[in-house]
């Protein structure tokens, strides 16, 4: 994780197109700055959620959960990544996983970068100006939106439309991959249950 | 050692003993509200029970079936003992003063048939629904016949139509609201003549979206044999000083079941804007199993200030709100101890004390405020009347005994919002969640703070431009001398 790395992070959200299409060529991405980025975003929401102004803050303070932020914006994360990747292998995608989880890491930049002075902003408003703190965090999530879209887009390289159907069924794949998830949950709990009624049957008799 | 312990323990024991606030195992329900964020949230009791009275105590025999009761200006009580086809008028020391069982109609003695709803105006008259005999008859003082509303005639009503009051109210301009069974389209309006003026303050019928799918796919013959969406009936009426018609109605969403009538029939009642609950009494309940579903009141009792109660018969609960309909507390239960019910079914109330009426236990339960509860009555009044400083003192009072209550934080910081301590009522209203008042003390309070300190901070930045200016030469000469 060198200096040019770091540069070229911020050249991928101001310049999408030209940055996405070297993350892909020219190998300049970073997985580990990608996934630096997906925790700075979850630390971002945590923050946001805790310190935001009592004005705009629909939350109950009392009830924010770090950790729970934290582990479900990365499951997320890999969900998509993993929806995606199956989706494109099968639709002549270009990407491989490793563009997959870099791209969309460093689509997620704004979100650090535009949550924590929306927070700081929030505390100097009042209610009637709140527009200013919801305009900050509706740019942020705006441009993050559009940044996954082209840098699927490109490192895809697929048209627009192709690019808008594939995001479709990534949603679709995701929510496959959480049923059999959850299927393998139920099923493995139900074994574990067996082998355990076995055991306590097999203590009891011999 | 054991010795020691045990004395330790008693201790404990005593020490631990709550001493002036009602604990939940002395009585037989909890009281709560619903927070801000919906919510409940137990609270000290408000109201405990502090008498029953049963028809087999009085000298005029045990209830039957009673369905109604008004309590009169001067505490006299009357029940509609619609099983005994009486009215039954109690002292407000509960000591029988008369039963009513027949009247002088045209000078021939006449009786009722299951009167159901009662009703007393200022200037003594008693309106009784006898709902089998299909008439609201109104006695005056001495008990004779004054008037008698039957057989209503006008366009709207079909010619078979069958008039079964069983609420009765009366404005103070003499027009009688009635309530009556099977009629889905409002509440029917009579004039002094007891001539049918029309139906008042329909519910309009709401229809979901799952509804209006289900009816896409349905066909003629199946949506015949749905069930029809008519609007809910009114179960319960009470009019206040103004004139304005208090009426509730079962809602089996949970979402509004008191309206609040104009002279025209339209809704005026205030909801509480920021905040989840709404005036449908429980906000969370099952909604399969025994002790589920929305609450159905019954029944509402307008009392002092501004403040009304209403009475859910599916979980036996009393709900008390405030004019700008903020939740004061609840409380009451099902059940066989004292001071719960069994089958509730009219409210009403006298100064400070709620009266609740039972019809299949045949009792009349009367509840007494605690300190909390008359507290918050006290407040909310004083605040009704625009006594807000006043106001302070009791909701000190109230936070003193219940550390949580978000209206007794809103009232104190509105209270310093007013008097121009600006930082005090920012962390009042913000214990209260009341974004709306926090938000203007914390503009005030940004305005005071940037007219303290702007002074300093455009000097600072004015001195600093001019040193900037001043100096940036002079450095740069220096540098230039050091580099060569």
């Amino acid at each position: 994780m060198n200096k040019e790395e770091i540069k070229f992070l911020f050249y991928t959200i101001t310049h999408p197109i030209d940055g996405f299409y070297e993350l892909r060529h020219h190998g300049k991405g970073s997985i580990k700055l990608s996934l630096l980025t997906v925790f700075f975003c979850s630390a971002a929401y945590c923050i946001n959620r805790r310190y935001a102004s009592f004005i705009v803050n629909p939350s109950d303070t009392m009830e924010v959960n770090s950790l729970l932020y934290l582990l479900s914006l990365f499951v997320l994360f890999f969900l998509f990544c993993i929806g995606n990747w199956s989706v494109t292998c099968l639709m002549n995608g270009e990407g491989r996983m490793q563009d997959i989880i870099t791209a969309t890491g460093y689509a997620l930049l704004p979100i650090p970068l535009l949550f924590i002075p929306a927070t700081l902003t929030s505390q100097i408003v009042a209610a009637d100006e709140q527009i200013f703190y919801s305009l900050i965090i509706y740019i942020a999530v705006i441009w993050g939106a559009l940044l996954v879209i082209c840098s699927n887009m490109v490192i895809h390289n697929f048209t627009l439309t192709k690019e808008l159907k594939t995001l479709i069924l990534t949603a679709a794949a995701m929510v496959i991959i959480l049923f059999i998830i959850l299927l393998f949950y139920s099923m493995f709990q139900q074994i574990a249950e067996f082998i355990k009624s076995i055991y306590t049957e097999l203590m009891f008799r011999v | 050692m054991k010795r020691f312990l045990a004395i330790v323990i008693a201790a404990f024991m005593i020490l631990m003993k709550p001493l002036t606030v009602y604990a939940e195992e002395t009585l037989p329900y909890d009281t709560y509200i619903y927070d801000y964020r919906g919510k409940a949230v137990f609270t000290p009791a408000a109201y405990i029970p502090s008498k029953t009275v049963f028809g087999e105590n009085l000298s005029c025999g045990p209830f039957k079936n009673p369905q109604d009761m008004f309590i009169a200006d001067d505490g006299s009580i009357y029940v509609a003992d619609t099983g005994n086809n009486r009215i039954v008028v109690l002292s407000s020391n509960m000591e029988v003063l008369q039963i009513i069982d027949s009247f002088m109609n045209n000078s021939k003695k006449d009786t009722f048939n299951s009167p159901s709803g009662v009703y007393g105006t200022d200037d003594g008259d008693l309106y009784i629904a006898d709902t089998n005999n299909k008439r609201v008859i109104t006695l005056d003082n001495g008990g004779n016949m004054v008037k008698i509303i039957s057989n209503p005639q006008s366009e709207v009503l079909n010619s078979d139509f069958d008039f079964a009051p069983l609420k009765v109210s009366v404005d103070y301009a003499g027009r009688v609201y009635v309530i009556a069974s099977n009629v889905y389209q409002g509440i029917m309006a009579f004039n002094q003549d007891s001539e049918f003026m029309g139906y008042f303050g329909t519910i309009n019928v709401r229809i979901t979206l799952t509804q209006i799918f289900w009816r896409l796919f349905s066909t003629k013959e199946q949506r015949a044999r749905q069930q029809q969406y008519i609007p809910t009936e009114f179960t319960g009426i009470d009019i206040d000083d103004e004139g304005f018609v208090y009426a509730t109605n079962i809602d089996s969403t949970g979402g509004q079941a008191v309206r609040m009538l104009n002279p025209k029939g339209i809704d005026v009642i205030k909801q509480n804007p920021n905040g989840r609950h709404t005036l449908g009494g429980d906000v969370r309940f099952a909604t399969g199993g025994e002790y589920s579903g929305a609450s159905e009141i019954v029944d509402v009792k307008i009392r002092e200030n501004g403040i009304y109660s209403l009475l859910d018969c599916n979980r036996g609960r009393i709900f008390t709100y405030d004019s700008e309909g903020n939740i004061l507390y609840i409380f009451g239960g099902k059940g066989t101890q004292e001071g719960t019910f069994s089958q509730p079914v009219a409210i009403e109330a006298y100064h400070d004390l709620i009266y609740a009426l039972d019809s299949s236990r045949n009792a009349i339960f009367i509840f007494e405020p605690t300190q909390y509860g008359s507290y918050i009555n006290e407040a909310v009044g004083l605040r009704y009347n625009g006594d807000e400083t006043k106001a302070v003192e009791i909701w000190k009072k109230v936070l003193e005994l219940d550390s949580n209550n978000e209206m007794a934080y809103s009232g104190i910081g509105k209270a310093y919002l007013s008097s121009g301590d600006n930082k005090q009522a920012m962390y009042y209203l913000k214990m209260g969640i009341n974004k709306e008042y926090y938000s203007i003390a914390y503009k005030r309070y940004r305005n005071e703070l940037l007219k303290e300190n702007l002074g300093w901070i455009l000097t600072v930045v004015l001195v600093g431009f001019i040193l900037y200016y001043i100096l940036k030469p002079i450095i740069k000469s220096r540098m230039r001398r050091i580099r060569s």
